[in-house]
């Protein structure tokens, strides 16, 4: 840390109190954001924390003014945890930004207009990463992590001040989004529910009204959650919209947005181009694409095999599994289509010991009986339309669209 | 030994404060306009009817080779 007179040091909190006075009054949202965001450790706040290291007193300060002394709690607050930020406790860091994000908010309250939101937002968004820091440093001491956790809590209470009626509902997005965040890192998405009701079923604010940043990133958890749920055409409207109105230089958003939206896309029967995997790098779906096209089991699942870990992490591993049923549907379909070339006259019939012959081929080892079970349950779920002809052993296929294509629908709707 | 099992579940915890696919925050400031081209890319990525009768293809040139030695197998 530089040296730093005690004159100097004077002069730094009281330019800063003055300039968070200023903004107050004269409604500077934006000033009001950059006196607030911690983690950007912009030179000016951090020569105000060595500052305020140095002088120690600065309560003293603020009390010797009434301009300054009316924001008294506030800045108090504040300082207290810049001080033990600069000097990396981040617990007690934490611990003293809650008490101000609580002594803002009341005030944010008390302001009619919603001139203020941005700060609000800066706030939001400052208190979720430093108890991300708490909670890294309480584990690394042995103890158990639980700021993020409290963190949810202020941030519901924020959305509380702004999902009501008037001008501030606007900003209730961004608090959900922060809120989803936090619940999808604490693994507590259920939480997320609440919110997500508050913000659908309400009459009295459109959701287009919110900003589109806000609705992106909105669109993009409730679809993870609708993958979750397996409700895959509230997925596939959910991600498609977070992807239609993504910022387009924010890559690596539109990358996660389609890792989603992937395996949503394929489980109703539509593919991506390959251009679209290889701009996001999405290489871990190429296979399980080529598979699908081919109607080729063995690469399918060499292919799940391969990116199983993360497949697994990201919760898409049972979507992509279940293509299992359109990849047969697919082989079933190159069989027909082969046995069209040669004997037109008795291609729909598709014998059971051919099917398991190619299986086979593809390392599947199945029995007649086996055989006969997947095509009844490709049958059932209208991927091929036909009967059994079970005595001959022979399924015989619909002369009219003996596999029916998905159309946007999931398998067996 | 029960401190050691208190460990663990410890950093079980902690690998669950994990999302590897959280969403980047957007600036504060920025709300872009969206613009009609990019709605139209964005449709023009995917493929709804690519379920052709090709069997032109490597894989299928291989199943007719194994189906039709099931033909000869049978002669």
């Amino acid at each position: 840390m530089a040296y730093v007179s005690m004159g100097e040091a004077h002069r730094r909190i009281t330019e800063y109190l003055n300039r968070f006075c200023d903004a107050v009054s004269d409604q500077d949202s934006l000033t009001l954001c950059r006196l607030l965001s911690f983690s950007s450790n912009s030179p000016p706040l951090l020569s105000l924390a060595d500052a305020l290291n140095v002088f120690q007193d600065a309560s003293s300060l603020i009390g010797k003014s009434d301009k300054f002394s009316e924001y008294g709690e506030i800045l108090a607050h504040l300082f207290r945890s810049l001080q033990s930020y600069r000097v990396g406790n981040l617990v007690e860091a934490y611990l003293a930004f809650d008490k101000f994000a609580n002594a803002f908010v009341q005030e944010f309250r008390n302001w009619e207009s919603a001139w203020a939101l941005e700060a609000l937002y800066v706030v939001c968004y400052e208190i979720r990463i430093l108890a991300e820091k708490a909670d890294k440093e309480l584990t690394s001491n042995g103890k158990s992590p639980e700021k993020l956790k409290a963190a949810g809590s202020l941030l519901m209470k924020v959305f509380g001040v702004l999902a009501g009626k008037g001008p501030k509902r606007v900003g209730a997005l961004y608090v959900t989004c922060q809120l989803f965040k936090t619940y999808f890192k604490l693994g507590t998405v259920n939480l997320c529910r609440s919110v997500i009701r508050s913000i659908e079923t309400a009459r009295i604010f459109d959701f287009e009204e919110f900003p589109t940043r806000d609705k992106v990133t909105y669109m993009y958890y409730t679809g993870r959650l609708e993958v979750f749920n397996e409700n895959f055409p509230a997925a596939d409207t959910k991600l498609s919209y977070a992807l239609q109105y993504c910022d387009p230089k924010k890559e690596r958003n539109i990358r996660m947005i389609l890792k989603y939206l992937i395996p949503v896309k394929l489980s109703i029967g539509i593919i991506p181009k390959d251009e679209l995997l290889q701009k996001y790098n999405l290489h871990e779906y190429i296979n399980i694409v080529q598979a699908l096209r081919k109607g080729d089991l063995r690469l399918l699942r060499h292919a799940l095999q391969e990116h199983e870990d993360r497949f697994l992490r990201s919760g898409v591993y049972l979507v992509l599994e279940k293509l299992e049923l359109q990849v047969y549907q697919r082989l079933m379909k190159k069989i027909y289509i082969i046995q069209k070339l040669s004997d037109p006259a008795r291609a729909h019939q598709l014998k059971l010991e051919v099917i398991a012959k190619a299986l086979r081929w593809l390392e599947i080892d199945m029995d007649l009986d086996e055989v006969e079970c997947i095509m009844t349950i490709l049958i059932y779920k209208n991927l091929v339309k036909g009967y059994l002809a079970h005595k001959s052993k022979v399924v015989v296929l619909s002369k009219q669209d003996p596999f029916p294509k998905l159309n946007g629908k999931p398998v067996g709707s | 030994m029960a401190a050691e099992q208190k460990a663990t579940t410890e950093e079980v915890k902690m690998d669950l404060f994990e999302d590897d696919d959280e969403f980047e925050e957007f600036e504060i400031n920025q709300d872009w306009v969206e613009n009609e081209e990019q709605v139209k890319e964005v449709g023009l990525q995917w493929e709804d009817d690519w379920d052709d009768d090709d069997v032109n293809d490597d894989f299928s040139h291989q199943l007719r080779k194994e189906l039709e030695t099931v033909s000869t197998d049978k002669k």
